[in-house]
């Protein structure tokens, strides 16, 4: 197990919360520093104006070997409390009052009582200033040293020595270290839930997308439904390349599936033609021969029965051939308003048996340059369709307009939608799904629309279904 | 840290008082117009008793006021030469002094009268030692430090030093080193704080604190009780009116059968006041001539 968790979902707010431990303790430790600092800044400077204001009454208290008023003043009010041990020493070296009597005793040599401090030269020319030195922490706790020299009239009489440790405030430092300690946690109580659904929030759109591009490769692009991260940082950008990507994708899906479908189409219509022609080429000789015959010969009538169930037998598979070799362009009458019209005239019949309302929108003024029987067929099989499919009760809309150098025609119907697998197979003949129709006429439609240069196309939602035909105008040649 | 307590504190060490005595007169003439008629008794106090409780002098005072029909102030001093000087000089009408100053100048002084402690008007001098030292003995203490109540006190200075001449030891040299604490209380704090390694105390001082500040004196242990002796007497100025003496010695010797004067005692720890002769002062007198004797020798 790697000590880094991979997913940002955990990485993001441990990162935060890391940093949020890491900024309060340091910003603790350096309060609390800072706070010893000043404390011990204090401590000398308290310590020092101390000294100064007991200096008179302690050099009376020298000269007239008064040692319980020195004494009673360096023990103060506070006895165990005080911050600092003072020592007051004679001009003889020797320990002439202290707050601490036990240790520091009266008539002791200073030498013997504080063996590290270096003996003071009593100069009376220049007394030494009154400074709080630091020195090396001592067993007892003595970090710094404040030594006043005590003069009379010039001459040196005594000296006033303060040992300052950080005992006395150390409590008070303590205290601090554990009020910030509980701030910190207090703050982090807070803090860290806050970071972490932070984190969490920030790292959910890249959860997001990561489990979208998880599901690219193993689902159809263009069924592909992801909720993209929607903002403008680089994650947003990402999410919207995410979904341009996909877009591409479907298109390029969308486009390889119709190709498909046009060539399998393609294929199947050269089939179909080849077989009609294989077939037809045989046909016409048996039927000019049957006719030969015929003519020949004196036929007794059982041999001419037989040879009208033969003729029409052929005349059948002439018919249900020729139903498969769809010739768009044989025609030379270009389209006019009244072709269309004729549809709709026609289709009446069905209409008022199927009960289903016609809307008729036609935006045609004048003739178009486009082959009026094959354009009279494919509307006419399209509005058959639709009206079978429409339920009873139903509408069916028709449409036709120019669009950019196309006659644009479309055909809607209500009712119940073409189940997807249907749609892929629609155009071939004979469709599977339909055994009990006829099963040619949308066939017939995409080889008239293919041969005329133009495009078919269907979509079937819930509620319609609709057939989109572009055909282009003045365009003999189709590839 | 110093506060300014501790330097008003250290001036009242220097006896620099920030009220004057005379200032204290006055305003107290000026509180009682009523006894304002007759000028002030002036009554000097040492520190052979705890004096430095303030509330109770002031009750004290204002009992003498209305039984002697005159205003009385207590002048404090922290040494009791200075209020042997005041009293010797007319500054006081009279004065609680120790019967050292007193045998020292009894044919000028007047005896008012003698508390009575402990049932009698006596009392000791106790030599005292840190509770956890390990000294037994007054020898014990030889090379020691030691702390004298004050150089006019019988029962911190001059019962130690005969005691230690009566061994044959030299009250000078006994001790290595050896200092006044100005007052019987401070004695025996500096030897439960340590600075001393002994002490010399007056009896009374001491039970009396061991009855308000037992943790004081539990910090002490005494290791030498003294014969007894007169207790510090009430002694009249020189200048005192024998009119006023008499007065003041009957509003004493009956404070014990005056309710109020009744717990004012109690809180000075006493059974009363007693008519006194001189001669009860004359242990003390022998010892002062006996340490005179060794000084002159």
């Amino acid at each position: 197990m790697s000590l880094t968790p991979a997913s940002y979902r955990h990485r993001l707010p441990l990162s935060l919360s890391v940093a949020a431990v890491v900024t309060a303790v340091s910003m603790a430790l350096a309060l609390g520093l800072q706070t010893l600092d000043n404390l011990r800044e204090d401590q000398g400077r308290n310590a020092l104006r101390l000294g100064h204001a007991m200096s008179e009454i302690l050099v009376q208290a020298l000269l007239h070997d008064d040692v319980w008023l020195a004494y009673s003043l360096l023990r103060g009010p506070e006895k165990d409390a005080a911050d600092a041990t003072w020592i007051l020493i004679d001009a003889g070296q020797r320990i002439f009052a202290s707050n601490r009597p036990e240790r520091f005793r009266l008539d002791q040599s200073l030498e013997a009582a504080l063996p590290w401090l270096p003996v003071a030269a009593f100069s009376p020319d220049a007394p030494a200033p009154a400074l709080v030195r630091s020195i090396a922490p001592q067993d007892d706790g003595t970090r710094r040293v404040l030594r006043l020299t005590l003069a009379s009239e010039g001459g040196p009489v005594g000296e006033l020595i303060a040992l300052l440790s950080d005992r006395p405030f150390l409590a008070r430092f303590r205290e601090i270290l554990v009020g910030g300690v509980l701030v910190t946690a207090a703050v982090l109580a807070v803090m860290l839930p806050a970071g972490w659904l932070w984190g969490r929030r920030m790292a959910s759109p890249l959860m997001q997308l990561a489990a979208c591009m998880a599901r690219v490769g193993t689902e159809d692009a263009r069924q592909l439904r992801c909720q993209i991260p929607e903002s403008d940082s680089e994650i947003g950008q990402l999410g919207r390349q995410f979904s341009a990507m996909l877009a591409a994708l479907a298109e390029k899906g969308a486009l390889e599936q119709q190709m498909l479908q046009a060539e399998r189409l393609a294929a199947v219509g050269r089939v179909a033609a080849g077989v009609a022609h294989e077939v037809n080429n045989p046909l016409g000789g048996m039927l000019m021969a049957i006719d030969t015959y015929r003519q020949g010969q004196v036929l007794d009538a059982r041999t001419a029965r037989l040879l009208d169930l033969i003729d029409r037998a052929l005349q059948q598979i002439r018919g249900s051939v020729s139903a498969l070799l769809v010739e768009a362009r044989g025609d030379s009458r270009t389209l006019a308003p009244t072709d269309l019209e004729d549809v709709r005239t026609l289709v009446q019949p069905r209409l008022a048996r199927s009960s289903v309302r016609l809307d008729w929108n036609m935006g045609l003024a004048s003739a178009l340059d486009l082959p009026a029987a094959p354009v009279r067929q494919l509307l006419l099989n399209l509005l058959l369709n639709a009206i079978d499919a429409a339920e009873p009760g139903g509408a069916v809309r028709v449409e036709a307009g120019i669009d950019g150098g196309q006659l644009a025609v479309r055909v809607e119907n209500s009712g119940r939608p073409i189940p997807a697998e249907q749609l892929a197979h629609l155009f071939e003949p004979y469709p599977e799904q339909r055994p009990h129709a006829q099963g040619l006429g949308l066939w017939i439609c995409y080889q008239i629309v293919s041969q005329l240069g133009g495009q078919i196309r269907v979509a079937s939602s819930a509620e319609r279904t609709g057939f989109q035909v572009e055909l282009p105008l003045g365009t003999e040649e189709a590839p | 840290m110093l506060t300014r307590r501790d330097l008003l504190r250290a001036l009242g060490l220097l006896g620099i008082s920030p009220v004057g005595c005379h200032d204290a007169i006055a305003a107290r003439e000026a509180e009682n117009p009523v006894v304002g008629a007759r000028p002030a008794l002036r009554f000097g106090l040492t520190p052979v008793i705890l004096d430095d409780r303030v509330a109770f002098l002031r009750l004290w005072a204002s009992w003498l006021e209305r039984q002697l029909g005159r205003p009385v102030v207590f002048i404090q001093r922290a040494r009791y030469r200075e209020i042997m000087d005041l009293l010797l000089r007319g500054g006081l009408d009279l004065a609680w002094i120790c019967g050292y100053p007193y045998v020292q100048h009894r044919w000028e002084l007047s005896l008012i009268a003698v508390p009575r402690f402990q049932g009698q008007p006596k009392y000791r001098s106790y030599i005292i030692v840190g509770a956890d030292s390990p000294f037994t003995a007054l020898r014990d203490l030889e090379g020691g430090l030691f702390a004298w109540s004050d150089p006019d006190s019988n029962s911190g200075y001059l019962y130690p030093r005969v005691a230690l001449l009566e061994q044959g030891q030299d009250p000078d040299r006994f001790f290595r080193r050896t200092f006044f604490t100005w007052g019987h209380r401070h004695a025996v704090e500096a030897v439960a704080e340590g600075l001393a390694d002994g002490a010399a105390v007056d009896s009374y001082v001491w039970e009396t604190l061991a009855r308000r500040v037992p943790e004081l004196t539990g910090q002490t242990r005494i290791i030498l009780r003294s014969p007894l002796f007169g207790f510090p007497p009430l002694a009249g100025a020189p200048g005192l009116v024998p009119t006023d003496l008499q007065a003041i010695r009957q509003v004493l010797l009956r404070q014990d059968q005056d309710p109020i004067g009744r717990q004012l005692l109690d809180e000075l720890n006493l059974d009363g006041f007693a008519p006194a002769e001189p001669g009860l002062f004359d242990d003390i007198a022998a010892m002062a001539a006996r340490l005179d004797a060794g000084r002159r020798t």
